[in-house]
């Protein structure tokens, strides 16, 4: 077969300028994972500046996601571990609240999956991000080989703040260490499955649904443009609702309110799923981009235009992937 | 239905609705909007707000979803990490009655969605959605110059809710319904017409999104499912409109999309799904207008003269009534007719 261009065409249109301000989500099965997709936001949002002229000398930055060294290294990429440390309880007294402080001392949790097995890195790297990084203060970049690491600690709203402090204190750092002009940066932001800091607290913990999203708003506050992923396999999306006939767990209310609410706040819903007529050999999954719930609630001067469609993707063993339409 | 009857429940709702959407004597207090991923209340609400500016009403926006205003809001109140009092408090001073210029104000309080409030894990006993609800309506101090105030809740049915403390006490939603004065369902115009062909040829209506409940649909809208035409834009009210006398009007109406008429326009904009095109064609209502008579290939009608000429028959029994005699009653007279043909051998045989 031959090799796939890093970002393939259908799908430009839809993940290379989310935005502002506005919130896009993923949604997920275990047959059909997001990961490709997240890492083709992530080599739009890098490529971006050499890839549009319009923005000019600003450049977007991405917190989450993989450790691309490089990048980190020019302060145009952060990587925040939400898992790796997330419940090994409170290590440092005080929060970190000044956003100069270094990025590994910070006590506090925050949500994601970590890094996954990467089909797509290979091509990540490929292109080189565009320049300008290199001028960041010195001692900040001190610190950019460091990873963030997240731990929760408390109950309820304030342990949730604990982490988005610890979150917007990175995104303020790559704001920050932008071009040396006056302008900060801007900064993509993607939350990497929130929903495992839901399932693994709960309301007994004084962390729901409403409160997850909260979070998720206090985060898309912070950046300039959000991604989050949200899984949404049929028992925990189904059981909640009305026409189920048993009672529903916790978690899976809790995970249906937080993943439907996010839909309705979210301005596109890029939803995966497996294809309905069974396995294929040359297909793995189905791609259908909705608007959702908060679209067309901005003004519409300025509002990118784009059509709800539905796609099929196959990933390759390399990693490429390929998009097409049905029949093609 | 008949002409008269269907024209009149057009100009009566068409009034109602108008009045509901512009706020104007305070007709409904407390409207709750019920929508979902497939129909969001997003075109409805910003057909408040156009209507409100039109008519200098105060728009106050209670966001717990949104991070921005809509457009044309006055007083946006972020609603996020707050004490249901402290939002009260905020809305209260959103809004200053101006006494010297113009006292009676009206005023127009969105809440985007009620959902998160009602799903919060930080409410405590104390807390009662009525109540809360009241607030914004019903003045709380002895101030005599408190604007008319509309209130309009957004509610997410698809959202799951949290089980209820105790089995007695109703579910939120319940609870909403009740209070409410109006109620509008949103659907979407094309799902509304895809159901409506299913039911036209006694097919299942189908469903859409979650309710298909497959693995990893949230959504199920596609820009054009249905009627590739562009003419299925639009968003359907199912309205159920309580009086005060307790009787409710049950209407659906169309809201056509925004992009179809200018932001400053004052004619009612909203029609009666009934008189769409696409919702009931055209040919349907030739047929109520024809003649009850079955078409055939044969004339099985009458005409006029034909009509009198049968009725002039004297039939056989009322002659023999007359009583000539046996034998004599009982014969059939016949008239010759001019298009008769008098055969003189036929006869003899």
């Amino acid at each position: 077969m031959p090799s796939q261009p890093p970002l393939p065409h259908l799908l430009t249109p839809y993940i290379s300028t989310p935005p502002r301000e506005s919130l896009t989500a993923v949604s997920s099965v275990v047959g059909a994972t997001g990961n490709w997709l997240i890492l083709r936001f992530l080599y739009a949002a890098l490529t971006d500046a050499g890839l549009r002229g319009v923005e000019g000398e600003r450049k977007r930055k991405v917190v989450l996601g993989l450790d691309l060294a490089r990048l980190t290294e020019r302060r145009e990429f952060a990587f925040v571990d939400g898992l790796s440390e997330l419940f090994c309880g409170p290590t440092a007294s005080a929060p970190s609240r000044a956003p100069s402080q270094h990025l590994a001392s910070g006590p506090t949790p925050r949500t994601t999956l970590p890094t996954r097995p990467h089909p797509g890195i290979t091509s990540l790297r490929q292109p080189p991000p565009p320049s300008a990084g290199s001028d960041g203060p010195p001692q900040i970049t001190k610190d950019a080989g460091q990873v963030k690491r997240l731990r929760l600690s408390g109950n309820g709203a304030a342990a949730l703040d604990a982490l988005e402090r610890d979150i917007t204190a990175v995104i303020k750092q790559l704001k920050a260490s932008g071009l040396g002009e006056d302008e900060e940066s801007e900064v993509s932001l993607i939350v990497d499955q929130p929903d495992l800091l839901l399932a693994a607290t709960g309301p007994s913990k004084g962390i729901g649904a409403t409160e997850m999203a909260e979070w998720i708003i206090g985060l898309q506050q912070a950046a300039t443009a959000t991604v989050a992923t949200i899984s949404a396999d049929s028992p925990l999306i189904h059981n909640a609702s009305a026409s189920a006939h048993h009672i529903a767990t916790p978690l899976e209310t809790e995970h249906a309110a937080f993943a439907i609410g996010l839909a309705h706040r979210a301005e596109m819903v890029m939803q995966l799923r497996n294809l309905e007529t069974g396995a294929a050999r040359d297909v793995s999954g189905v791609l259908r981009v909705s608007k959702g719930g908060a679209w067309g609630q901005r003004d519409s001067a300025g509002q990118e235009t784009w059509e709800e469609k539905e796609v099929l993707y196959f990933v390759q063993r390399d990693g490429s992937v390929s998009v097409f339409g049905r029949g093609e | 239905m008949a002409p008269s009857s269907l024209s009149h429940r057009q100009t009566h709702n068409l009034l109602l609705i108008s009045k509901l959407l512009s706020l104007r004597d305070t007709a409904s207090p407390l409207t709750l909007l019920l929508d979902s991923l497939e129909q969001p209340a997003t075109p409805l609400i910003k057909e408040y707000i156009r209507r409100a500016r039109l008519s200098k009403v105060h728009v106050t926006l209670i966001a717990f979803e949104a991070l921005k205003p809509y457009d044309g809001v006055d007083a946006f109140v972020p609603a996020r990490r707050k004490a249901p009092t402290e939002i009260m408090r905020e809305v209260a001073a959103a809004y200053k009655p101006d006494s010297s210029n113009s006292p009676n104000r009206r005023r127009l309080i969105l809440i985007d969605s009620i959902n998160p409030l009602l799903h919060s894990t930080r409410l405590d006993r104390s807390f009662h959605l009525s109540s809360f609800l009241s607030s914004f309506i019903v003045p709380s101090g002895p101030t005599t110059s408190k604007p008319d105030t509309s209130l309009v809740v957004t509610f997410h049915q698809d959202v799951p809710g949290r089980p209820a403390q105790s089995p007695y006490t109703p579910s939120p939603l319940s609870l909403l319904t009740y209070l409410a004065t109006t109620v509008i369902k949103l659907h979407s115009f094309s799902h509304i017409l895809a159901q409506k062909a299913a039911r036209d040829r006694s097919l299942v209506p189908p469903v859409f999104g979650l309710e298909e409940e497959q693995d990893g649909v949230l959504l199920g809208r596609l820009d054009k499912p249905v009627g590739k035409g562009t003419e299925a834009g639009g968003v359907v009210l199912e309205m159920e409109y309580r009086r005060k006398s307790g009787r409710g009007v049950l209407e659906w109406y169309l809201l056509p999309p925004a992009s179809k008429y200018p932001a400053t326009q004052l004619k009612e904009i909203v029609t009666l799904l009934d008189d769409h095109p696409l919702y009931r064609p055209p040919e349907d209502l030739g047929d109520a207008n024809g003649d009850e008579e079955p078409e055939s290939t044969f004339e099985l009608r009458l005409t006029e003269r034909q009509r009198r000429d049968r009725e002039g028959v004297v039939l056989p029994y009322f002659d023999a009534q007359q009583g000539n005699g046996p034998g004599e009653g009982g014969r059939i007279l016949y008239d010759m007719g001019e298009e008769d043909d008098f055969d003189e051998e036929e006869d003899e045989i």
